[in-house]
């Protein structure tokens, strides 16, 4: 071990269309790493703490970027960037909580070159397994975090399996919310999945955050918007900084409104779970309630219901409790 | 072919991080292999005819044995399919069940113990010198056990506890619902107690690949049914055990009450 | 005030020559050099926080194409002591250099890396100075747990009794015995007089220094000489102390440190990273660079000393201080280092002045990274510290806030220190009263009532003080035929600008326009004079004494060749506007480019043929250089000095607090300095602002997270550790100043570096103390964890809110 700053030997590809990609990604399955904003790769490549023997650059092909109205929503281009997103007019009339939190991710200059589909595919932010160390989530035996002396205050509260690392993404939340569906590319066509099940716990999968599998690449991202609906979208990030940090707890909330009532619900968090975590005792809680403090504190009560918190991180039910407190009371 | 794998341990030393699961399927190749070429010279031989399961009906396995022999079937089913699956690619949740059937094993075990050293004819399972000639003569027959089952049985004993005694120890590990998990184990005895952990587990793919087939096998198929419902009929006795060295009871109403 | 008016320089802004480069990106860092045939180096460091290197084999990675050699610590001089080394067979924290190669490129030294055969067998280590003085905790040190300073000193053993330890976590009783420690007046007459005491036990954490430029170093040699570009604050300061390290001649030695990326006391002197390439490149024969990697900055470029400690003061009814008692463990590091404990003493000593005080401390060391001075060392932690304890002071006693620390505020009567010696002059009171105009103290406070939501406001006022001030260094001027005058400065451009701004004092003596005045810096070959180091607040009140001393030399030189060329004595001449004139006949007169030509005819000591034999050495070889180039005015600082030099500060904060989650604004901030007449307004705004971030950061951000199962550090980067972003600082910092000149100065300037940061960090954790109705954190930094756990009151199972001392509480928790 030593403290590595320069990449190994790797070979890379600069594919200009969705289908070359596919096929390099494919031929090369797990020996590539697919970069587009490079954000969540040149730490782990310089550190020589992953490696890898190519890399395939996404951001060289148009038809991953842009966003589009669709006829059931909006449209977004996987290597899109969240300066686009967060700038976008469309997005922020109607998918307002996604525009919203990809304005809170990281520093201008990340969300300048960071894209979506690296935003929401990005590894944990545990510093055990960022340091290198080979733990469970690295193909190891064990994990240094969740011990009496780990240093746990940004780990997790629910979803723990032997590893007990976070979701750090701002805009995967803001995704499940609001119900997108994420269109994946590999060698046999185009798949289709909700967002919610795109992202994967340490008990079926320790060694990977979601359901992307050598060979596939991320195309799009699909959100349903209706105009007609009456929606109250909510985030809020709280991280020890306002630039430049991962949360410890953010909320990404989606209602839908009717005479005053709260018809559906969603309230999601990252920063609590290894995947974005989905309050669905909240959720019910809510449904055919108005919007306003009592409901707030009743469902602020059921927010981190069944937590199992680590040595450091028992704030964070508080933080999940007041956030959903303030998520209804507007 | 690596037989176990390496890691870097917290401070970059290199330790075991525990069996190289390549290894799995060489285990599945062989027992296959066994299991076709057995079947294959078998099917070759003279068929004789199978003892008639009619006619008075001995005990071989009373109920408590029975139950047991279930139990820790199905656990250690659960264990390889939850242990081995997650290997193989197939992902689910897996752990939580994995601790279950593993801590019902041990209970089964240990109930097993207890009661063979306490209340069970030991002898009956203790490998003598006369059953090493069982191989080599084939008009030979033996006691309750033959030297294929006492030798199956010991070996299972062996890897059984190996994994339990391992499966323990990583248990210890883990965060449960009475304690919360920390590193108190050397990460070169971690790598070992997985590495002994795997092994054992590999022991146990293999051979109970062959007591499965084995079970099923035409000749054999009455101990399966003696496992399920206890007995065995006086022509399998005959046929297969020395009736100087086993001679069980005839299944009564009292037998069947008490089991 | 200071009154500046009649001044050309002295409190005028000015653009100092290395502005442009550095806001546009053409300044040249050391990483930016390149040198034909250059090598590049790479460091192994210790992955395991203390151990023993038992096998190096290095064939492999030397026999890669492309390698050209390596330097192991067999090859560099063996550490004897706790002092950190060059290289180390015993690495005593992670991140230790062991080895290093070089290579074509970083990329094959990498490889090569990677390719050596090594075993580092285990030893016990500790990362908690009170888990290693307990009995049975190990020594971060096979020597002994505890560093000793003075001829005496070294390394030693200490442990308490499980029975001290406990008294000390659950403020029983402070231990008998400690390392240093010093006191004046009677303790127990001033507990005795006193109608209020407070006893208070406190962390704070060491943190890194985060200097945006590593440290990086290039060396070669030519011609017998070595060449080595470095990153340090100071830059004549450098000199003696590498040459000793290189064991080389100082004549043998060129050093250019032209621009430094942040040292923050990191890179006061050379650090022992320095050396690798000059000793890669003697070896080998070919320049060597080493960068040095953001995550070895982390490891190497040292951090602050952590705190735990308690304090007991006692107040008497009209709220002065009659006692305090201070005891701090500090956290040393793994190697000797940190006089912050006695320096934190020494601060509450100047600011608060207690009728009687003892300070006690007791510097253990830990398998962690090095510490050092880090801005305000030790003054700025206690800073910190004080601020909400003089609040519940305030409140106990019935006090506004304000006059509670007027009361005891420093005057120039004022003492300091366990010696009490004197200080050459403070204005505390006065700042106190300006900053409290300028945040409008008095309407602030009777707006702020009992908040009924999730939003409170909080009011803090904070105090800072460091000496900030030295004597006896070295000043050179030069005259040339051009009609330039050359101000050389042998202060680092350590990014205060105070390599520039000292240099006003020359002009001002000799009045000249700023335009004709060529600044020398950056560079042993720019002939630059023996300097202190650039730290500890004290370049302006030193160097424009130097400064003044020589260009006074210059001026009585040119007043001297001015009586010998036009008549009369030097007496009867003055200067103005780069000639010098007859006063009473004005058209008597000659240009400084006349006199800089005579200066070179007649040789001596006015071409610097020859020079006083009281300079340093430094400045000897600086002026040999230059000699016969034009007038040399080169003098010693011998201008009367007695007493500490006090730099001071005080800082006005109000916050608005959201309970639910922990975080905070920052309204108003008001920063106010009391460091003399103010030299370069700019510089001191830049200085006073900057402070402010950095406070804001040791109160609210910035900590060390160590893994005490593993010894390994949690955060190695920037984003793991925190510093204050431009949306967690204030978006305008009011900057005032006293202004009132200094006697002891020629222009009355002090310095005011390091006070600038402990004011807001102490404003900052009363702030949050009074928008928490008096709570106390006891713990600095105050995280939003922190703040979530107090408001619901619940303590996690390892307290990290730090409301009860605990002996879970250690510095290195999250």
């Amino acid at each position: 071990m030593s403290a590595f700053d320069v990449m190994s030997d790797t070979e890379l590809y600069q594919p200009v269309t969705v289908e070359d990609a596919v096929v390099l990604a494919s031929r090369l399955a797990e020996n590539a790493w697919l970069v587009a904003g490079g954000q969540d790769t040149y730490g782990w490549l310089k550190d020589r703490a992953k490696n890898t023997q190519a890399m395939i650059e996404l951001s060289r092909i148009p038809e991953l970027s842009g966003i589009k109205r669709s006829a059931s929503g909006i449209e977004i281009g996987a290597t899109t960037t969240l300066t686009e997103i967060a700038n976008s007019k469309l997005i922020q009339q109607l998918i307002p909580l996604l525009g919203e939190a990809a304005q809170h991710v990281a520093s201008p200059q990340i969300r300048n070159v960071g894209s979506i589909a690296g935003n929401i595919a990005q590894d944990t932010r545990c510093w055990y397994y960022r340091r290198g160390l080979s733990c469970y989530r690295a193909g190891g035996n064990l994990c240094y975090a969740d011990t009496p002396e780990g240093m746990n205050r940004e780990h997790c509260l629910f979803g723990a399996s032997r590893c007990v690392a976070v979701s750090p993404s701002d805009t995967a939340p803001a995704l499940v919310a609001l119900g997108a569906t994420i269109v994946i590319a590999d060698s046999s066509g185009n798949h289709t999945i909700a967002a919610e099940d795109f992202f994967v716990g340490p008990d079926i999968d320790i060694t990977r955050m979601n359901i992307l599998k050598p060979g596939q690449i991320i195309v799009s991202i699909h959100i349903p918007a209706d105009p007609e609906i009456n929606v109250r979208h909510y985030f809020e990030k709280v991280a020890d900084r306002n630039v430049w940090d991962f949360a410890l707890v953010n909320i990404a909330v989606s209602l839908e409104m009717q005479a005053g009532k709260i018809t559906k619900a969603r309230f999601v968090c990252a920063g609590v779970d290894c995947k974005p975590y989905r309050l669905k005792e909240v959720e019910r809680y809510c449904e055919n309630k108005a919007a306003g403090s009592e409901t707030a504190e009743g469902a602020a009560r059921l927010a981190a219901k069944g937590a199992v918190p680590l040595n450091h991180n028992h704030f964070k039910i508080a933080l999940m409790q007041n956030l959903v407190r303030r998520a209804l009371r507007g | 072919m690596d037989i176990v794998n390496y890691k870097q341990d917290v401070w970059g030393r290199e330790v075991l991080l525990g069996v190289s699961w390549d290894l799995l399927w060489l285990i599945l190749m062989f027992a296959f292999l066994f299991i076709a070429v057995h079947a294959i010279i078998l099917s070759r031989g003279e068929r004789t005819e199978l003892p008639s399961s009619e006619g008075a009906r001995l005990v071989r396995h009373l109920m408590a044995d029975r139950l047991f022999h279930w139990i820790l079937a199905a656990s250690v089913i659960v264990l390889i399919v939850t242990g081995v699956l997650p290997v193989m690619g197939i992902k689910f949740s897996w752990l939580t069940l994995h601790w279950i059937a593993g801590l019902v094993m041990t209970a089964a075990v240990v109930f097993h113990i207890v009661r063979s050293l306490f209340f069970k004819d030991l002898s009956l399972m203790r490998i003598q010198a006369a059953d090493l000639d069982d191989p080599f003569d084939d008009a030979k027959k033996s006691g309750k056990y033959s030297l294929a089952q006492k030798g199956i049985h010991w070996a299972m004993t062996v890897l059984v506890l190996a994994v339990i005694a391992t499966g323990l120890l990583l248990f210890s590990l883990m965060t449960t619902p009475w304690w919360s998990r920390d590193n108190w184990m050397s990460e070169t005895n971690l790598g070992w107690t997985f590495v002994v952990h795997g092994l054992s587990t590999l022991g146990l793919v293999g051979l109970i690949s062959l007591h499965i087939y084995f079970s099923l096998r035409p000749e054999k198929r009455f101990y399966t049914r003696s496992m399920l419902k206890g007995w065995i009929s006086s022509d399998e006795h005959k046929s297969n055990h020395d009736t100087d060295l086993w001679l069980p009871q005839q299944e009564t109403e009292r037998v069947r009450e008490s089991d | 005030m200071a009154d500046t008016d009649n001044y050309q320089h002295i409190g005028k802004n000015f653009v100092p020559p290395d502005v442009v480069g550095k806001v546009t990106g053409r300044a040249k860092y050391t990483a930016d050099m390149s040198v034909d045939g250059m090598l590049y180096a790479r460091m192994y460091v210790s992955p395991i926080p203390h151990g023993r290197v038992t096998h190096l084999d290095l064939s492999e990675s030397l026999a890669l194409d492309g390698v050209f050699g390596a330097l192991t610590a067999d090859d560099v001089s063996p550490a004897n002591s706790a002092d950190r080394t060059i290289l180390t067979n015993e690495p005593m924290y992670v991140g230790e250099p062991i080895f290093a190669i070089a290579a074509v490129d970083e990329r094959t030294a990498e490889n090569a890396i990677a390719l050596a055969r090594i075993t580092i067998e285990p030893l016990p280590f500790e990362v908690d100075p009170l888990s290693s003085l307990q009995a049975g905790g190990a020594n971060a040190h096979s020597g002994g747990n505890i560093y000793v300073g003075g001829q005496e000193g070294g390394l030693k053993e200490l442990k308490w009794s499980e029975q001290e330890l406990q008294n000390f976590i659950n403020q029983q009783a402070m231990p008998d015995e400690a390392i240093n420690e010093w006191h004046y007046g009677s303790l127990e007459q001033g507990f005795a007089d006193a109608s209020v005491v407070i006893e208070e036990p406190f962390v704070t954490s060491g943190y890194a220094h985060m200097c945006m430029e590593p440290r990086s170093t290039l060396a070669y040699w030519q011609n017998g000489k070595c060449i080595v570009y470095g990153s340090t604050q100071s830059q004549s300061f450098v000199l003696p102390y590498l040459a000793g390290m290189l064991g080389i001649e100082l004549k043998d030695l060129v050093y250019i440190g032209e621009n430094c990326g942040g040292g923050f006391g990191s890179k006061i002197g050379p650090y022992p990273s320095m050396a690798i390439p000059v000793f890669l490149s003697k070896k080998i024969g070919r320049a060597v660079m080493l960068r040095v990697t953001r995550e070895e900055e982390y490891y190497i470029g040292t951090a602050r000393v952590g705190f735990q400690g308690r304090v007991k003061i006692g107040f008497k009814s009209d709220g002065s201080v009659s006692a305090v008692d201070l005891f701090i463990v500090q956290d040393i590091g793994s190697h000797s280092g940190g006089g912050d404990a006695s320096s934190a003493g020494g601060a509450i000593s100047i600011l608060y002045q207690p009728q009687a005080m003892r300070f006690r401390g007791v510097p253990v060391l830990t398998n962690t990274t090095p510490r050092g001075a880090q801005r305000g060392p030790g003054q700025n932690q206690i800073a910190a510290v004080m601020g909400p304890i003089m609040d519940v002071a305030a409140r106990q006693l019935n006090m506004d806030r304000v006059e509670i620390r007027r009361i005891n505020a420093p005057d120039s009567d004022s003492r300091i220190g366990g010696k009490q010696g004197p200080v050459t002059s403070a204005y505390m009171k006065q700042a106190l009263d300006l900053g409290a105009r300028m945040f409008d103290w008095d309407k602030k406070r009777a707006e702020k009532t009992a908040s009924t939501t999730h939003k409170v406001i909080g009011l803090g006022i904070g105090q800072g003080y460091h000496s900030a001030g030295a004597k006896g260094f070295d000043g050179l001027v030069r005259l040339t035929p051009d009609g330039k005058i050359h101000l050389h400065s042998g202060v680092g451009n350590l990014g205060t600008y105070s390599y520039a701004s000292t240099t006003r004092s020359a002009a001002e003596v000799l009045k000249c326009s700023w335009e004709n005045c060529v600044l020398e810096y950056g560079s042993s070959e720019a002939s630059l004079p023996w300097s202190s180091y650039q730290a500890g607040s004290n370049t302006s009140f030193t160097h424009s004494r130097a400064n003044y001393a020589a260009a006074s030399n210059a001026l009585e030189k040119i007043k001297q060749i001015a009586a010998m060329v036009l008549g009369g004595t030097s007496a009867e001449y003055d200067v103005a506007r780069e000639r010098v004139f007859n006063i009473s006949t004005p058209s008597k007169s000659m240009s400084y480019a006349q006199v800089a030509q005579k200066a070179i005819d007649l040789g001596g000591e006015y071409s610097g043929a020859s020079y006083p034999d009281d300079i340093h050495p430094v400045t000897q070889i600086a002026v040999q250089q230059i000699a016969g180039s034009g007038l040399i005015g080169v003098a010693k600082d011998k201008l009367p000095q007695e007493g500490t030099v006090p730099g001071l500060a005080v800082c006005y904060m109000q916050i608005e607090l959201d309970t639910e989650t922990g975080k905070y604004e920052i309204l108003d901030h008001v920063a106010i300095a009391e460091c003399g007449t103010v030299v370069h307004p700019q510089g001191l705004y830049n200085q006073m602002s900057g402070g402010a971030v950095w406070g804001i950061g040791l109160a609210g951000y910035e900590r060390h997270a160590y893994d005490s199962q593993n010894g390994l550090p949690a955060n190695v980067g920037f984003y793991q550790c925190k510093p204050p972003t431009y949306l967690d600082t204030p978006l305008e910092i009011k900057v005032g100043a006293v202004d009132i000149a200094d006697p002891q100065s020629p222009y009355g300037i002090r310095g005011i570096g390091e006070p600038a940061m402990g004011c807001a960090s102490a404003a900052l954790m009363s702030a949050l103390s009074d928008a928490l109705d008096g709570q106390l954190f006891n713990q600095s930094p105050v995280t939003a964890d922190m703040i979530i756990n107090l408001v619901r009151g619940e303590l996690d199972a390892e307290n990290t809110s730090g409301v009860a001392f605990n002996p879970q509480m250690k510095a290195h928790s999250f």
